[in-house]
């Protein structure tokens, strides 16, 4: 009596992740008893598959670790956190989470961080679309009312912050900026934003980060130039809000309703 | 309303962002081009605004690769969503999907594999097909799937069980005749002979593709469906046989896998083109 | 808002005014705005094709490489983290036990 097929897809999914398993029985072939590089061929396809969904994700990541590092580790990644969604555009997320806990990366601290970069960008360039508000949309606000205002962020603005010089590195591996000693070892946050159909990822100044991120949390610019403010002394309002409108991050302003 | 499978009867080829370029910089005489659907379920980025672009311009098919529609789980109903909403959007001229699973207790496993053909299958398979019809309003075409095994459980023979799901659910089929090739070599079999008994009437766009050999532990030979490789001799004779037998029929040249420059791949389709012998395509974008 | 802004409007709308001279003032550094290419419309990247990968692929397609076993001393790294310095030195990738 042959299983149910639903008891053959269970052990044919198990044996697909796990290599150390069997074939499952009830799988032949028309001249051996037991098929092994056969069903190897399933067990490829998963694994390399997903392996270069991986790596066309994190390609910096790939390039700083190396091929043959990233595929092995790909492959741990894979087994323990196969993808939910064949949606594979947005496989990996958990990967930058991976890759700090995972000890034959500990020498580079800096790793997950590049990783959250690409997952952002990744993101990002897959963000709806919209287009930001130009300057002109800026001009002549009540004086009154304008602490007030809120920012509805274009979809595709993305930070990440890092006590790293991600942007740096992440710029040196993609043949933005040529590879070299980075002699000025400093964190960088890192904006993330297609305003155009182009991703474009640059490093933010000092307290833009927190500034950034308080707006997209909702709050108003009052509140988010005095978040940043906080953390950081020198927090430049003026630089930080040429940096929002000029980069297109605003999809659109929203004014706060008049007083009762 | 239900709308039904229409392409051209001309070669197309399966779209490539690195190609985007060329295929724009000015027209190609080509039937249409196929696009892999999950590549392009986000909610917007340059993949859709390409997509958008081609589909000004040219017939659209589009190919759904993680449905899972032989699984005996129940369909992926948000995947099923994202599918509708691809299929509104861009209003391709035909849908399709493969005989095979790919997800399993929530987790997806990224590739086509074959499931044994027995009654309950047919009838899961059948559910299934009715499923995806009726929730995008459309007639799918369901693929035929290279294997590299077998179910000793099987009791109906892939053409059967193919042709009892299309009757029973109206879809059309896709014969992917490298597929074939690939399954028929694997299993000892002869290709022309599935062929001959395929259901052509049934057939409403057809696949070739290139494929590796390998060999298994006793030396027989192991096809693998890369995709990554120029359409061997063997597929074109089979291929000139299904048409001259079938008449034309849309013809898709898939080229997944170290992909190459955009002559090449174009010159496949005019392989292709030439064994339609139908002038009327060059026009038909 | 209330008056226990620690920022004053007046600040604030000042501070819009001079962000928008920032972005609007210089006209002669850029002659000619750049024509929108084919390419910047469909987000092709011009560098490399970075961006045609960044969404990862699906295909229908299998694989004739051989991969699915996994190798400890696959671990030695052998990109560019070697010249990536940090204040610790480059930082080394060994092989672990397992």
């Amino acid at each position: 009596m042959s299983a149910m097929p639903a008891q053959f897809e269970m052990s044919f999914a198990d044996a697909l992740l796990n290599a150390d398993r069997p074939v499952p029985c009830g799988i032949t072939a028309h001249n051996a008893a037991i098929p092994t590089r056969r069903f190897a061929v399933y067990r490829n396809n998963v694994a390399v598959g997903l392996r270069k969904a991986l790596q066309s994700r994190f390609p910096v990541v790939e390039k700083i670790i190396g091929e043959e590092f990233f595929a092995a580790m790909a492959l741990v990644y894979v087994r323990e956190q196969p993808p939910r969604s064949p949606q594979l555009t947005t496989y990996g997320d958990e990967l930058p989470a991976f890759i700090a806990a995972f000890e034959p990366a500990r020498e580079l601290p800096y790793l997950a961080d590049v990783a959250r970069l690409e997952a952002a960008r990744t993101r990002s360039y897959h963000a709806a679309d919209a287009t930001p508000l130009g300057a002109d949309h800026f001009a002549g606000f009540d004086t009154d009312a304008v602490a007030g205002i809120r920012i509805d962020m274009h979809p595709s603005t993305e930070i990440v912050r890092s006590p790293y010089p991600i942007v740096t590195i992440w710029a040196m591996n993609s043949g933005e900026q040529e590879l070299a000693p980075i002699e000025n070892w400093h964190g960088e946050d890192a904006l993330i934003s297609r305003p155009s159909p182009q991703v474009e990822i640059r490093a933010l100044p000092p307290g833009g980060a927190a500034f950034l991120l308080a707006l997209a949390a909702g709050l108003p610019l009052g509140r988010a130039a005095e978040a940043a403010l906080a953390e950081e002394p020198n927090f430049n309002l003026t630089g930080n809000l040429a940096g929002l409108i000029g980069s297109g991050l605003v999809r659109d302003i929203v004014f706060p309703q008049p007083k009762k | 309303m239900f709308i039904v499978s229409n392409l051209p009867a001309c070669a197309g080829v399966g779209f490539k962002p690195e190609h985007f370029r060329d295929i724009l910089a000015a027209p190609q005489p080509l039937g249409f081009f196929e696009v892999h659907a999950e590549n392009y379920m986000g909610a917007g980025g340059p993949p859709h605004a390409q997509l958008g672009a081609l589909r000004e311009r040219y017939t659209l098919s589009v190919h759904g690769v993680g449905l899972s529609i032989g699984s005996m789980e129940p369909l992926n109903r948000e995947h099923l969503m994202r599918l509708k909403l691809l299929c509104e959007r861009y209003q391709p001229e035909s849908f399709s999907e493969h005989l095979a699973w790919s997800s399993h207790n929530d987790i997806y496993l990224n590739d086509l594999l074959p499931l044994p053909y027995t009654p309950q299958t047919l009838a899961r398979v059948t559910e299934h097909i009715d499923e995806v019809q009726s929730a995008l309003g459309r007639q799918m075409l369901l693929e035929n799937p290279s294997t590299y095994i077998r179910f000793s459980e099987s009791t109906i023979p892939e053409i059967d069980f193919l042709t009892e799901v299309s009757k029973r659910t109206g879809c059309g089929l896709l014969l992917d005749i490298n597929n074939v090739f690939v399954s028929a070599k694997n299993h000892g079999a002869q290709p022309l002979a599935y062929l001959d008994s395929f259901p052509f009437d049934r057939v409403k766009e057809i696949h070739l593709g290139g494929h590796d050999e390998e060999v298994d532990e006793v030396g027989g030979p192991l096809l693998i469906d890369t995709h990554a490789s120029p359409i061997t001799e063997a597929v074109w004779s089979l291929y000139s046989h299904v048409i001259a037998r079938a008449g034309a029929l849309p013809t898709l040249i898939e080229w997944d896998n170290d992909v190459p420059d955009w002559p090449t791949l174009r010159h496949e389709a005019t392989l292709a083109q030439n064994i339609l012998s139908d002038a009327s395509c060059a026009s038909a974008a | 808002m209330n008056s226990k802004n620690v920022i004053a409007n007046a600040t604030i709308a000042g501070s819009f005014a001079a962000a928008l001279a920032m972005i609007t003032a210089p006209a002669f550094s850029a002659p000619k705005p750049p024509q929108p290419t084919m390419d910047k419309c469909y987000g092709i990247a011009m560098k490399g094709d970075n961006d045609c990968a960044a969404g990862a692929g699906t295909t229908c397609a299998g694989t004739a490489s051989a991969d699915y076993q996994g190798n400890a001393w696959k671990y030695v790294a052998k990109g560019t983290c070697t010249t990536i310095k940090t204040p610790k030195g480059t930082g080394s990738l060994e092989p672990i036990k397992s």
